[in-house]
């Protein structure tokens, strides 16, 4: 066989390898998106019954906007979302720069508890956090829910950003501190950079965990602190009405428009790490 | 130097995250400051009222309404199930005023200490109810609940297909193999083969009920699928001709296509169902839980309930007030025979764990 008939087999070879992998990414996409496309199709459905599509209506919209049980519990999850992202950023992005950087009695423990909010079943987690909070006296209201979502959160945080850092190059600092950047100096301009993929990444995780939490939020939840998951499930009770895709259309695309912020925030700085990278 | 840096950049982090924290304390705070003043003049106008009760049960505007006129600030929260609301007042720290359980589960309730008895005197429209639906097993002579809604557990199906049904023998005919929707209740699956045989929906008698699973399991080659969440929306997309399942639901499912779908109470009986309002024993603001109570009792306010809901309720005069087309409703509103043939579920005490066996065993064949 001569060199040039090999060498075009294989690349018949690459191109069908090439359209089998193409053929099955999409399929693969399908199979994720295809029941989320159906259900924002629905939420424009004139029917009130879900399955029959009888023609195009806003009207779903139009009485989500009028439904005060619905809206309060958007408002409810955005607030608990927003605190929880807030709090557990900072607090996970501190905990995994000591657990990085520093020894400490009781390291260990603190490293393999990080994990344990991760495994251990939501259901426990609940029912040990109500119990918590009846025992301290606690009333359940939104702050018990933040309370709760810090909790189980915060490991995902720490989780990540350690996994950032494990790759870091401490030497990138003790330059910047040698050159005589202040230790503030030091940590904003080099340090933060560096891991802010990690940190947002984090903050991206925490913020949908908590947003769609439905099982610990069902146990810590109290007065006035139903939360989106919550509503939503008490509506499947009545039924699957096209309210509920009208409101997890507007999520979904509440959530796409955060990873697009997410994603344009993060590409200023791997272009400025790509920089540095070449003057090495 | 460089640990000293990193512990200054800590620091510096730790203020932001105090900030935050305090964020979240402040909007705690906000939260739980009202309920607090609320406990001491609760007695006073205005103040609070926490009502914890199913989604779509209570309108808005009857919400507003109350407000209106008290002045007391109502804060809906809704469950999806008994077992949550028993849930939540078993841990101690739920601040509901008023809830509104199923029959079965006010019984738990009662039982658990969890609830308070009402005062009758401060609930003025109690005169208002059919004592049809006073004075039930699950809470005699009604010392902790006052009826609310009711409905009842039936038969959904396609009338174009099928003609006339008025019995439940059709859901064991072969002839509907695999076009068969059973509720994934073991009460009510239960309930139907009982009923079937000719017995209450209550039997205790394990030779009675290992006789009705036997039934079941010879059914359960032409069921499609057990499913209690979304029966209507698979009757009403023709995926079954025949579906088990509460009325409310169906009602609406029929509403929508009345010349192909019907629902019917078969005439062998079927399940009565009734939620009602009652006051959790740790409620902070009874006075106007109580105020509550008697208001949705009152002939219009509870003409707009059912209006709005789509439920039957237990309130005489308000029957003239109700939109003709929903007392009218059949699935809604049966005829006092098809009513008089319904039950409620009773608690089975021992037999309850023969009857999870053998709904097991039936579920596993």
């Amino acid at each position: 066989m001569s060199f040039a008939a090999s060498q075009a087999r294989l690349r018949g070879a690459a191109r069908w390898q090439r359209a089998l992998l193409a053929t099955h990414a999409w399929a693969v996409y399908l199979f994720l998106y295809a029941p989320i496309l159906v259900l924002v199709l629905y939420s424009f459905n004139r029917s009130q019954r879900t399955a029959v599509w009888t023609g195009f209506t806003l009207d779903w919209y139009r009485r989500l906007f009028a439904d005060r049980g619905i809206l309060r519990a958007v408002d409810n999850s955005l607030i608990v979302a927003l605190a929880t992202t807030a709090i557990t950023t900072v607090a996970g992005t501190l905990a995994a720069l000591a657990l990085a950087r520093f020894r400490f009695l009781g390291k260990r423990a603190t490293q393999s508890g990080l994990y344990l909010p991760v495994i251990v079943p939501e259901v426990v987690i609940g029912a040990s956090l109500v119990t918590f909070f009846g025992v301290a006296g606690l009333r359940l209201s939104l702050a018990t829910v933040i309370i709760a979502h810090v909790g189980f959160c915060l490991s995902y945080v720490a989780i990540v950003v350690r996994a950032r850092l494990a790759g870091f190059d401490r030497a990138l600092e003790e330059a910047a501190a040698d050159l005589g950047a202040p230790a503030w100096g030091v940590f904003r301009r080099v340090t933060l950079p560096l891991i802010a993929p990690g940190i947002l990444a984090g903050a991206l995780l925490v913020f949908t965990v908590s947003l769609d939490d439905y099982v610990v939020t069902s146990f810590v939840a109290g007065v006035g602190s139903t939360t989106l998951p919550l509503q939503i499930y008490s509506m499947l009770k009545v039924g699957v009405t096209p309210e509920v895709n009208a409101v997890s259309t507007l999520l979904l695309a509440l959530t796409i428009v955060l990873i697009a912020i997410a994603q344009r925030l993060q590409r200023p700085a791997e272009s400025a790490q790509n920089v540095r990278g070449d003057s090495r | 130097m460089m640990r000293s840096a990193a512990f200054r950049a800590l620091s510096s982090l730790a203020v932001l995250a105090s900030f935050a924290a305090a964020f979240a304390s402040c909007r705690g705070r906000e939260a739980a400051a009202p309920a607090a003043s609320a406990g001491a003049n609760a007695t006073a106008s205005g103040g609070e009222l926490h009502v914890y009760i199913w989604s779509a049960y209570l309108p808005d505007a009857v919400v507003e309404e109350f407000r209106r006129r008290t002045g007391v600030e109502v804060t809906v929260d809704v469950y999806d199930s008994n077992e949550a609301l028993l849930a939540k007042l078993q841990s101690g720290v739920a601040d509901y005023d008023l809830v509104v359980p199923s029959d079965y589960m006010m019984r738990i309730l009662a039982h658990e200490h969890l609830l308070q008895p009402l005062d009758r005197s401060k609930i003025t429209t109690l005169g208002n109810l059919d004592p049809r639906f006073l004075d039930k097993d699950f809470d005699r002579g009604n010392r902790y609940s006052v009826p609310y809604l009711w409905g009842t557990t039936g038969l959904g199906y396609d009338r174009k297909k099928l003609g006339a049904i008025d019995s439940w023998a059709v859901l064991f005919d072969p002839r509907h193999k695999g076009r068969i929707l059973m509720l994934d209740d073991v009460r009510e699956v239960f309930g139907v083969a009982l009923r079937t045989m000719g017995r209450s929906i209550n039997e205790r008698d394990p030779k009675v009920l290992a006789q009705a699973a036997e039934l079941l399991e010879r059914q359960k080659p032409l069921v499609a699928t057990y499913d209690s969440g979304d029966f209507a929306n698979v009757l009403a997309a023709g995926d079954v001709d025949l579906a088990h399942g509460y009325n409310g639901q169906l009602a609406a499912a029929v509403a929508a296509d009345p010349q192909r779908l019907a629902y019917v109470v078969p005439k062998e009986g079927g399940t009565l169902w009734m939620d009602s309002t009652a006051i959790p024993a740790k409620a902070r603001n009874v006075a106007n839980a109580l105020r509550f109570i008697s208001y949705v009792q009152e002939p219009e306010v509870n003409a707009r309930i059912v209006d709005g809901v789509h439920y039957a309720s237990a309130n005489v005069p308000a029957r003239k007030l109700i939109a003709p087309a929903i007392l009218g409703d059949k699935a809604i509103y049966p005829d006092d025979t098809t009513l008089a043939r319904c039950e409620l579920l009773a608690d089975l005490g021992d037999a309850t764990t023969v009857l999870d066996r053998l709904w097991t065993e039936v579920k596993s064949q």
